[in-house]
């Protein structure tokens, strides 16, 4: 959500004020990724909102970039797009140098936080969050970069309410065990960690990717819906249907 | 700026073996300019218990005088002196009493708390301004150079140290931490206590290494 | 509104290009060597947002520059450094004396004055006399040569300490035994390890990691450094200073 303000002049005299106030539709869910033994995972859901309304409830946020590199985004839905065709157009101006070589995570991530960061010194931000990851020359990578340029790379991360929410549940069952954890383990604390981030996060859905690059190659997931249970708000004053 | 700003100041207490210590600086000042270098913030309260009471000036005295009310009440009613623990929770209350329109003062406690059987232990405590406790095992701060006293306090202490090695550290951590503190400093005052001697030593009288307890 | 009274209320969302991203530096002369040093973590409000994320870099052979503050901003800032010093090394055919560094970064800071890197800047090596050096600047590039400096989050807890351990603040000389000009590199050593877990224990954004760097002035012995565990040399040319580093565990709570 941006306010804009139009002011209108006459002879330095302001006639009148126009504030306009403007909703974008946000990705503002979160984006979850580990490291695991052969690679990294990462998982969004598939939710664009508009405000607190649920926009486009199949919006793809994880995009593969070359073979071996997956970003996933949350933020400005039009700066995500936006975001998108830089890196078709830097893929294609790679593919053309016809040098055979191509752009590993690495180098998406550095390319992102320039970009990242020369907006925001422009005082003109892409309003993202956003995930990168993959797998090249046998060496896994994955790096955070937001609107103000902020870098940081660990095994483990997550943006929006995930950092609040799922962050910790991942920590525990990823520090340590990244070089034994198995793809079906990952997949299931993946799994796990969205499921209690639907439940607990309100703009969120049960609609979700997982994506997985490993030296072979990137794969995402067909949308995946998780099954959740309300049963126990039955019980629950002010979850379920009670008068008072 | 804060009112907790407006006259400077800070006080410490530390733990030592059958001993405690407890110290400020002697600067009063209207923000950025110094008054006095002579304002006290250190009270005793009994024979084996004194309390520091840095943050508003004003504050400091209808304290004090509030706390001798109270300690006299409870000596008369009780016909005993008020040990440690028992003023500790005295002055919580007193704080909390006010909780919408608190006493701008974080009060630190230090003295010898009568045992069971007979003997003395050290006790120390803190609170913030509407008088949530902390009692610490290892030392307490307070005022305008409380970070710069946890950092030197943390870097300083240890375990046991007897009177004359706690004196040394206190007065170490208090000069150190008030000289990168623009509202406190201007002289400094130590009072160690043990179970049956109190030692008082003030401003520049102190600052020499090795002199010690016996002075 | 029709009359446009609301334009009293302007209610707008500024975008604020900066960030704080916590975390300690601090740098300690010695007469032959320099000691530079920063934890790992970093934060961001109350969230932890990695647990290993330098902020300590080896310049060259003789420099290694720590950065604090906006950590989009210090990354950045290094990177142009580094760079300027690349160039340097083409044109001349050699390092960049530690003084033209300190002077180097002087300049780069002040360029932004209008809008600043928001990043405390820490420089240490060695002079091309052979001294140990420490240079310490603000974001906006007011520079100044000493002996000791902290920075960062736990600043006020680390630099009364140093002004005691190193500068012996507050502490007579005994008579015929003045204070020392320069303390021993595995003194130095210490007193760093103990600013930093003091640190990591009163000051929530410290901890995780310690990492110090160490440069040695040329033909100086190792002594003070052997036996430390885990010493890394990371000198890149075989006559000249040498640089190491030490890495170390905090706590993570």
């Amino acid at each position: 959500m941006t306010h804009i303000t139009l002011t209108l002049c006459t002879n330095g005299q302001v006639i009148t004020r126009i504030h306009l106030q403007k909703e974008y539709n946000e990705l503002r869910t979160s984006v979850l990724a580990l490291k695991f033994k052969d690679g990294i995972m990462m998982a969004a859901d598939t939710l664009a909102s508009y405000g607190s309304l649920a926009r486009f409830k199949s919006i793809q946020r994880l995009q593969p970039v070359g073979s071996s590199t997956v970003i996933g985004a949350s933020g400005d839905m039009s700066d995500f797009q936006y975001i998108q065709t830089l890196l078709d157009e830097l893929t294609v101006e790679e593919f053309t140098a016809g040098d055979h070589h191509e752009l590993g995570p690495a180098e998406i991530h550095e390319y992102l936080s320039r970009v990242m960061y020369a907006r925001r010194s422009k005082m003109n931000p892409l309003w993202n969050s956003i995930l990168v990851g993959g797998v090249k020359d046998g060496k896994s990578f994955l790096a955070y970069v937001d609107l103000l340029g902020t870098t940081y790379s660990a095994s483990t991360l997550a943006t929006g309410y995930g950092a609040y929410i799922a962050l910790p549940l991942l920590r525990k069952a990823v520090e340590g065990r990244e070089h034994e954890l198995t793809e079906e383990e990952a997949r299931k604390i993946m799994e796990e960690s969205m499921k209690v981030l639907f439940y607990r996060d309100a703009r969120s859905l049960n609609k979700f990717q997982i994506a997985t690059v490993k030296e072979s190659g990137v794969t995402i997931s067909d949308p995946i819906i998780l099954e959740t249970a309300w049963g126990f708000a039955e019980g629950i004053r002010g979850y379920g249907a009670q008068t008072q | 700026m804060s009112i907790m700003q407006y006259n400077g100041g800070s006080v410490i207490a530390m733990v030592g073996k059958d001993c405690v210590a407890i110290a400020s600086d002697l600067r009063l000042g209207v923000q950025s300019l110094s008054i006095s270098s002579n304002f006290e913030k250190i009270f005793p309260v009994t024979d084996r218990l004194y309390i520091g009471l840095p943050g508003l000036a004003s504050d400091v005295t209808t304290l004090r005088e509030q706390f001798r009310y109270r300690v006299n009440m409870y000596t008369i009613k009780e016909e005993r002196e008020i040990e440690p623990q028992a003023f500790a929770q005295l002055v919580s209350s007193t704080l909390y009493e006010k909780r919408f329109g608190p006493y701008f003062i974080e009060p630190v406690i230090a003295g010898m708390q009568k045992t069971p059987s007979g003997s003395y232990a050290p006790f120390i405590a803190a609170t913030d301004l509407i008088g949530c406790l902390n009692f610490a095992k290892d030392f307490v701060v307070a005022g305008t150079a409380s970070e710069k006293l946890f950092g030197v306090a943390e870097g300083l202490w240890e375990p046991d140290l007897e009177a004359e090695d706690l004196f040394e550290t206190i007065s170490q951590t208090l000069l150190n931490a008030v000289d990168r503190d623009a509202f406190s400093g201007w002289g400094a005052i130590v009072h160690v206590i043990t179970k049956d001697k109190i030692v008082i030593l003030s401003s520049s009288a102190f600052i020499s290494p090795g002199l010690g307890l016996a002075s | 509104m029709p009359d446009g009274s609301f334009a009293s209320h302007p209610q707008e969302r500024q975008f604020n290009p900066y960030s704080e991203n916590g975390g300690t530096i601090l740098a300690i002369a010695g007469a032959d060597f320099s000691v530079i040093a920063g934890d790992t973590r970093q934060s961001e409000g109350y969230s932890i947002q990695t647990r290993y994320a330098p902020k300590v870099f080896r310049l060259t052979d003789r420099a290694v520059l720590a950065v604090n503050g906006f950590a989009a901003d210090g990354n950045m800032f290094v990177k142009k450094v580094k760079q300027r010093l690349e160039w340097y090394r083409h044109a001349h055919a050699k390092d960049m004396p530690l003084k033209a560094i300190a002077r180097l970064i002087q300049t780069m800071l002040y360029a932004q004055r209008f809008f600043p890197y928001y990043v405390y800047n820490i420089l240490g090596g060695i002079e091309e006399d052979g001294s140990g050096a420490v240079y310490s600047f603000d974001p906006v590039g007011s520079y100044e040569r000493e002996a000791c400096r902290a920075a960062g989050a736990a600043q006020s807890l680390v630099q009364p300490f140093l002004d005691n351990q190193i500068y012996f603040k507050n502490q007579l000389a005994a008579p015929n035994q003045p204070h020392p000009v320069h303390l021993p590199l595995s003194d130095v050593l210490s007193i760093v390890i103990d600013s930093f877990t003091g640190a990591t224990e009163r000051h929530i954004e410290v901890g995780d990691g310690l990492e110090i760097y160490v440069v040695l002035a040329h033909g100086r012995s190792v002594q003070g450094l052997e036996g430390v565990p885990g010493v890394q040399e990371l000198t890149t040319s075989g006559e000249g200073d040498r640089v190491f580093v030490i890495r170390r565990e905090l706590k993570k709570d």
